[in-house]
């Protein structure tokens, strides 16, 4: 039986700017807004849209996503025919070779795809904060009778350049398309998230690998070999939240705008559109008599007796007596010991801050950074870790970072 | 069992003493009840049995098991969607000569094809109204070094004053063990000895062949229950050991206890009693974190995901999806899932079941020695 659409999921990137989070897993798996990882976005957008079958092209450092993803039952992805399949490289008779680009990647699975014989195909970007339906896409892809359609948002006119942008006409027929142009012509951005028709994404997918000269990506090949042939293009208009958390600083500021779901447009309490993961399994969270928590998010397993404000703590944080956390995204297992100061920062999973520790500063007018701890990594007590450090080794008591 | 490391499969009775807690029993067994805040009751003796590596369980249900089924599902958050053994849910009449049952005896006649056909060499037997991390491991261990035939869970305390005082025709019993060193020397039912006694905690192993020889028995004399009218008058031919618990437990006797065994939670002790030796599995729900928006103070509360917070909650347990308003305050309360305590309500000593609304200003207070219960889906 065939799949009116299936998706492929990009989820090999290294996610380098991420540097302290991202040494022992890619950027999809990076936890976000205390019970999430970043690839629950889209996977949870899949299936909430009605899409049953995702390949998950790994390739980066993939042992936590895969771990994670297992038979896909928390997304409700584990399907007899169908269902989610994590897809690293893979040797083959003619030799093997890791995934080139974008579109190699897909290259490469083809034969997956054609398992399922799908009229569309939606290629998904693994690395994205952003609540979709899909089927709204698909409608819009149908009725134009596209061939291929991007989704794109406006963006600011001065922040144009940074992004690949999409010229369109007023029917959203795609008409040109700039890959980070001096001179914008327009302020479609692409998400980086495509459908095509099966038969024509597999034709110019064929066509690419055979070109030398390729560099095997949707943004620089395959996208203007489409615009060359005339194809049927069409902008598809987003214009609901969506974030690309590429450096500490954005997926900093992503953690902060969940707490205020009332004005930064991500709302994770919306019951019609559920993201699921993979749930921690701890008891409630305990808050003792006198611990202060204000305008904060607090998961399952946490135990609160120092102050939080303003922070998001994921799994199973302790936050003990006399510690501050502040502005602070606290991953999960986490412990902040006593007297600790922990502001305006990121601390990953399972690290440790000793007594009177103190990591990242509230900003000021010259000093805005955000400090970062990475996973696992013991603070030392007394130590102090300014607002623009990266500290991904095991800083010693009294230490000055 | 090499894949299992455990010889025994395990049989739990969701709905034994139902009869103590009539207010929470209405649409649900005692196994389904709600406790601890994300937790249903059968959740802890199942985990329990799940993680000692006995993966083929049975809940002879008696009736109201609808929301137990809706909770167990296939199993799956157990560990127990297995092919071989996993979780076996039998409804009254789903054979020929199975009835509703009264006590043990015919719960287990009742499914006496399935345990003839089953292959560990031992059975341990739970009821649903003792939270407790129990370790099964030990349990076996301890049955099979004392050449026992039957092994019995006891823990050394009074008899709590709701069993005591639990009416007689409410088909429910007690048990309490003289012991001779550990051998158990005589069973005493519903005693009302006060001081500190060998309180059985019901549960139990038991060889499987043994088990099924004492029910064939016992059953066609018409006997009821396992430990009044099989055990009790058999101490002298059976070796009947007992074995001491000392871990931490709660047990629900009453609509107090069930409030205060809720509140104890509240000491990180005793939360770590309960939790800290091995995972407790529930019913996923995906729901998002908790969240305490500007204005919410929280002081000694335990609260579960999914919760919002803009009102002053104190010395309470939230379960999953509880709403409390701004202005809203609620003291030493229990309240039950996707409970909802709207702008400027007043609760105090109140338990609130699944999906209570308490409307905006309202006051509802109970005190320290009577709590105040409102019914799954009502408004006040």
């Amino acid at each position: 039986m065939a799949k009116e659409m299936i998706a492929m999921l990009l989820a090999g990137g290294q996610g380098s700017r991420l540097y302290a989070l991202t040494q022992k897993l890619a950027k999809p798996a990076v936890p976000f807004g205390g019970k999430y990882r970043i690839i629950d976005f889209p996977l949870s957008n899949c299936v909430n849209s009605g899409i049953d079958t995702v390949g998950i092209l790994t390739q980066y450092q993939p042992l936590v996503l895969n771990e994670y993803i297992g038979n896909g039952q928390p997304w409700d992805l584990d399907r007899l025919y169908g269902g989610v399949h994590v897809l690293p490289p893979y040797q083959q008779a003619s030799g093997s070779d890791w995934y080139k680009g974008t579109a190699n990647a897909i290259y490469q699975n083809i034969s997956f795809i054609e398992r399922y014989n799908p009229q569309y195909v939606i290629i998904l970007s693994g690395d994205q904060i952003c609540k979709q339906d899909y089927s709204d896409f698909l409608r819009f892809h149908k009725e134009k009778g596209a061939e291929f359609s991007v989704a794109v948002m406006e963006v600011p006119w001065d922040e144009a350049s940074r992004f690949g942008l999409m010229v369109a006409d007023e029917n959203d027929k795609i008409t040109e398309f700039q890959e980070k142009p001096k001179n914008p012509k327009s302020n479609l951005a692409s998400m980086g998230i495509y459908i095509f028709n099966w038969d024509i994404l597999r034709k110019y997918l064929i066509e690419d690998e055979e070109d030398p000269n390729s560099e095997n990506d949707f943004g620089n090949n395959i996208i203007p070999n489409l615009l060359r042939d005339g194809r049927n293009m069409y902008a598809y208009h987003f214009d609901g939240y969506w974030k690309d958390v590429g450096t500490i600083s954005s997926l900093w500021e992503a953690n902060m705008e969940v707490l205020d779901p009332e004005h930064s447009g991500i709302n994770l309490f919306d019951d019609n559109w559920k993201i699921f993961s993979r749930n921690s399994g701890m008891t409630g969270h305990r808050i003792s008599a006198d611990a202060v928590v204000e305008n904060s998010m607090i998961t399952d397993g946490c135990r609160i007796s120092g102050e939080v404000k303003h922070s998001i703590l994921y799994a199973g944080v302790q936050v003990e007596a006399g510690a501050v956390v502040e502005d602070a995204v606290v991953m999960g297992g986490t412990v902040i010991k006593a007297g600790a100061v922990v502001k305006h920062c990121i601390v990953a999973e399972n690290a440790v801050i000793g007594e009177n520790a103190v990591v990242g500063a509230m900003p000021t007018e010259t000093e805005k950074g955000v400090a970062t701890v990475g996973p696992g990594v013991y603070i030392g007590e007394g130590a102090k870790i300014g607002p623009n450090a990266m500290v991904y080794n095991n800083v010693k008591g009294g230490e000055v970072q | 069992m090499i894949n299992s490391n455990v010889n025994a499969l395990g049989i739990i009775f969701p709905n034994s003493y139902d009869n103590w807690v009539p207010e929470l029993v209405t649409e649900r067994s005692m196994a389904s009840i709600p406790f601890a805040g994300r937790y249903r009751m059968v959740d802890f003796i199942l985990s329990s049995m799940v993680n000692c590596g006995i993966d083929n369980i049975s809940l002879p249900v008696r009736k109201n098991y609808h929301s137990l089924m809706d909770h167990l599902g296939s199993g799956r958050e157990w560990d127990l969607t297995r092919k071989n053994g996993g979780l076996n849910i039998v409804p009254p009449f789903a054979e020929k000569g199975v009835k509703v049952y009264d006590g043990r005896v015919e719960a287990l006649a009742s499914i006496l094809t399935f345990l003839k056909s089953q292959k560990e060499k031992y059975v341990v037997m739970a009821d649903a109204n003792i939270a407790v991390n129990f370790d099964f491991k030990a349990l076996i261990n301890a049955h099979v070094a004392s050449g026992a035939d039957v092994t019995v869970v006891y823990a050394e305390q009074e008899v709590p004053a709701a069993m005591m005082a639990a009416p007689t025709e409410s088909k429910e019993m007690y048990y309490t063990l003289d012991l001779d060193g550990s051998k158990v020397t005589r069973i005493r039912i519903n005693t009302k000895d006060e001081g500190i006694r060998n309180v059985g905690m019901n549960i139990s192993i038991i060889d499987r062949e043994l088990l099924i020889d004492l029910i064939s028995v016992a059953y066609v004399h018409g006997y009821i229950y396992f430990e009044r009218d099989v055990l009790a008058h058999q101490l002298d031919k059976l070796n009947v050991q007992a074995y001491k618990f000392e871990g931490y437990f709660a047990r629900i006797c009453d609509m107090k206890s069930y409030f205060n065994e809720n509140m104890k939670l509240l000491d990180d002790a005793n939360l770590d009693g309960l939790f800290a030796s091995n995972p407790v599995y529930t019913k996923i729900r995906d729901d998002n974190p908790t969240r305490y928006i500007a204005g919410a103070k929280a002081k000694n509360i335990m609260a579960a995901d999914g919760c919002v917070i803009e009102g002053d909650v104190e010395n309470s347990i939230l379960f999953r999806g509880v709403k409390v308003g701004k202005g809203a305050k609620v003291k030493n309360c229990v309240l039950m899932q996707d409970t909802v305590i709207e702008d400027g309500a007043v609760v105090e000593y109140v338990i609130t079941d699944k999906k209570v609304t308490i409307t905006a200003g309202k006051e509802v207070k109970g005190t320290d020695s009577y709590q105040v219960f409102v019914a799954k889906n009502k408004t006040v």
